[in-house]
């Protein structure tokens, strides 16, 4: 059964690029703001429904769409930390988690009165394409996506790296003080952090799009996974997060492959609780743009 | 305080309405002529909330039969007394479907329809029960919901044993019709309640109908990728996959399978939401080609039923459903049973309702008949496959409306 093996490989490293953008979007936001940012997964359905849209009304292919809904989620993003986190940045850590959770309860019911509960599924020509890989099936839709998320990962840690707004995030995430000492404008970056988790979170809808479904709930499934990775890659460490996307990715698929029934989930789960009782800090050790 | 609690129950309400408007242009007319006797049926759907577009399907088919039976002079044997139908929504929470049964009961209905949830429908029968209210059930398929000795609730359509052993003896009849016997049989389920239990059928039916169930994978709806999946499926080589899940699931296994040439004669959805959705078809018009499904549906041989269609489709814009074809004529047996009760009396209905005998109905079924616990003993799932975009069809023999593709050659390894 090695092909049944390879197969699980091929598919778990594909979905785990993807997991790997929406969890660093998340870790970036938790590295900056300090807060678990409940609403990613429907900031998500969110850019799901803007490149959905695009290409309906105007024909705006599903990637090309991530040059429009890159800068809007941005905007977008930086928008929400201004009038909704930043003025209670004051109060209790666990009240600034469940203003989080009431903005996803909030942007997916916005979502059902807009566009009722009805999956949609954008077909483009490109939709079926696929190929093998020897025994293995490559499909080309979830192959781009892996890809550009893995470019756009990439792209977003060189910035942060070697770029002064990148490094300003990077000290804020690093020591807040301290930051504000040097002259960083914290409350400015801050905004620029949650603006660029809410980019990446939608880009990688637009890159699913494709391949998957939408619906006002579907943010969920990819919500949960991301805090799975983002544990496993360290609570704010950027690149421990793209890791941990293709772990969990490759956890799923192989189990699916060899576990009997649906236990596939309980391999990721466990995981997630035993590096946290054994590992707290992550795999690859917590915070900073590393 | 009560102010305060009951304005977020307005503006659902308001929702509803703007959702679901025939309900009150029907409701207003009645109001104004008190002198006529009326008829007072409620519904409990979820027409807001996750189920909202589904359940506004229903209610559209329950709505043509209101106004076709009040167009016709109302109910005859109570003077032409008219329907008149009020709203409850569930949001499909099991709670809200307690209280908008009570209230409707509390309002005077004759009998409820609804609720779109087996969940739902579990907690609500004790309600209406309790009250001694008919309670006629819609899209609900778990079998033990009339389980319990329960007096007043009834389900027209198939629920998942019917529709799980239905639906594979149907293909294995159709297979060796066409020549190409069916040995080996693989199921993909969602782990939930229905998935479940379609898959426990579908295992103990192996034995009855000569089978082997060769793999079975349950999966949890929300994932992202069956690939490892359905290659496990492969390596078992099946000449059947049937499929039991909801929508998004359904689409992207039946993508996946088209890709990792799965190897099987046909794909077949048992109860499943996608594959005979008019509007999954119409979007995924190359995928979507020759796929089966075990639904309930209408009987194409009824002149009936292509008129109701026609009607259906002039006033809504669109497909009659198979949700709209349960709505509607889960009405017309409430009301076969009302003329034969010449009453609105709620233990009268339901006596009339258990002996109900309907003939002139537009389901691939014998007649209409509850069985002592509510059950229809004729409830048949049609077989159907996707034809020139549209659902057809091909089983039971006797409604088949065109032949069955079979084997499907896009499904061969």
């Amino acid at each position: 059964m090695t092909w049944l093996f390879f197969q699980a490989v091929v598919s778990g490293l594909l979905l785990g690029g993807v997991y790997g953008l929406v969890a660093s979007g998340l870790s970036l936001i938790f590295g900056v703001l300090r807060i678990i940012n409940f609403a990613h997964g429907a900031v998500m359905m969110l850019g799901m429904y803007a490149s959905y849209w695009l290409f309906v009304l105007l024909g705006v292919d599903p990637y090309l769409s991530i040059l429009l809904t890159g800068p809007l989620f941005f905007g977008i993003g930086v928008l929400i930390q201004r009038l909704v986190i930043e003025p209670n940045r004051a109060a209790a850590e666990h009240n600034q988690l469940l203003i989080t959770l009431g903005l996803a309860l909030f942007f997916e019911n916005l979502a059902l009165v807009l566009w009722q509960g009805d999956f949609r599924t954008l077909r483009v020509s490109y939709s079926g394409a696929s190929f093998m890989l020897g025994d293995v099936l490559v499909e080309v839709p979830r192959l781009i996506a892996a890809g550009g998320a893995l470019l756009i990962a990439l792209a977003l840690w060189a910035f942060l790296r070697w770029t002064d707004a990148g490094k300003a995030i990077r000290a804020l995430s690093e020591e807040q003080e301290g930051a504000r000492l040097v002259g960083i404008d914290v409350a400015r970056m801050r905004g620029a952090a949650f603006g660029i988790g809410s980019a990446c979170v939608a880009v990688a809808g637009a890159l699913v799009t494709p391949f998957f479904y939408i619906a006002p709930d579907v943010g969920e499934s990819f919500n949960i996974m991301a805090f799975v990775v983002v544990v496993l890659g360290g609570m704010g460490n950027f690149l421990g997060a793209l890791l941990g996307g293709f772990i969990v990715g490759l956890a799923e698929s192989l189990g699916a492959a060899f576990l009997p029934g649906s236990l596939k989930q309980l391999v990721v789960f466990a995981l997630f609780v035993i590096v946290l009782l054994l590992r707290p800090q992550g795999l690859f050790g917590a915070r900073g743009g590393r | 305080m009560s102010d305060s609690t009951l304005k977020p129950i307005d503006r659902r309400r308001f929702l509803e309405t703007m959702g679901a408007a025939g309900a009150v242009t029907l409701a207003a007319p009645a109001f104004g002529r008190a002198q006529v006797r009326e008829v007072k049926v409620g519904y409990i759907l979820p027409v807001t909330g996750p189920l909202a577009f589904e359940a506004q399907l229903a209610l559209n088919g329950i709505q043509q039969a209101v106004d076709e039976i009040n167009g016709a002079g109302g109910i005859k044997s109570l003077g032409g007394a008219r329907i008149t139908l009020l709203p409850g929504d569930t949001q499909n929470k099991v709670e809200l479907g307690n209280s908008e049964a009570a209230r409707l009961i509390d309002q005077g209905v004759t009998a409820i329809i609804g609720p779109f949830s087996s969940l739902v429908a579990f907690s609500v029968r004790q309600v209406t029960e309790k009250n001694k209210t008919p309670f006629l059930l819609l899209a609900t398929v778990a079998d033990n919901v009339l389980e319990g000795g329960l007096r007043y609730t009834f389900r027209m359509q198939p629920n998942a044993r019917a529709m799980a052993t239905l639906t594979v003896g149907n293909m294995i009849e159709m297979a060796k019709a066409a020549g190409t016997p069916i040995k080996r049989v693989a199921i993909m389920h969602e782990d939930g309640n229905f998935g479940t239990t379609m898959g426990n059928h579908v295992e103990a039916f192996a034995g009855k109908m000569g089978y082997e169930l060769v793999q079975r994978v349950p999966y949890n709806l929300r994932s992202p990728d069956f690939t490892a999946e359905l290659s496990k499926v492969k390596a078992a080589r099946p000449d059947l996959l049937l499929i039991s899940g909801y929508y998004g699931d359904s689409k992207i296994i039946a993508e996946t399978a088209g890709k990792l040439r799965i190897g099987v004669h046909a794909l077949v959805g048992l109860a499943n939401a996608a594959y005979s959705n008019p509007r999954f078809i119409a979007e995924n018009r190359e995928l979507t080609d020759h796929l089966f499904d075990g639904n309930y549906w209408h009987n194409p041989q009824s002149p009936r039923a292509r008129a109701v269609f026609e009607a259906y489709q002039k006033r809504f814009s669109s497909v009659m459903s198979n949700h709209g074809v349960q709505g509607y004529q889960v009405t017309f047996v409430l009301k076969d049973a009302l003329e034969r009760a010449a009453s609105t009396d709620r233990e009268k209905v339901r006596d009339a309702i258990s002996k109900t005998n309907l003939t002139d109905h537009i389901l691939t079924q014998d007649a209409i008949r509850f069985d002592e616990a509510g059950e229809n003993v004729n409830a048949t799932p049609a077989l159907l496959q996707v034809q020139g975009a549209k659902p057809v069809v091909v089983g039971p023999a006797r409604f088949v409306e065109a032949k069955p593709v079979f084997p499907v050659p896009k499904w061969k390894g």
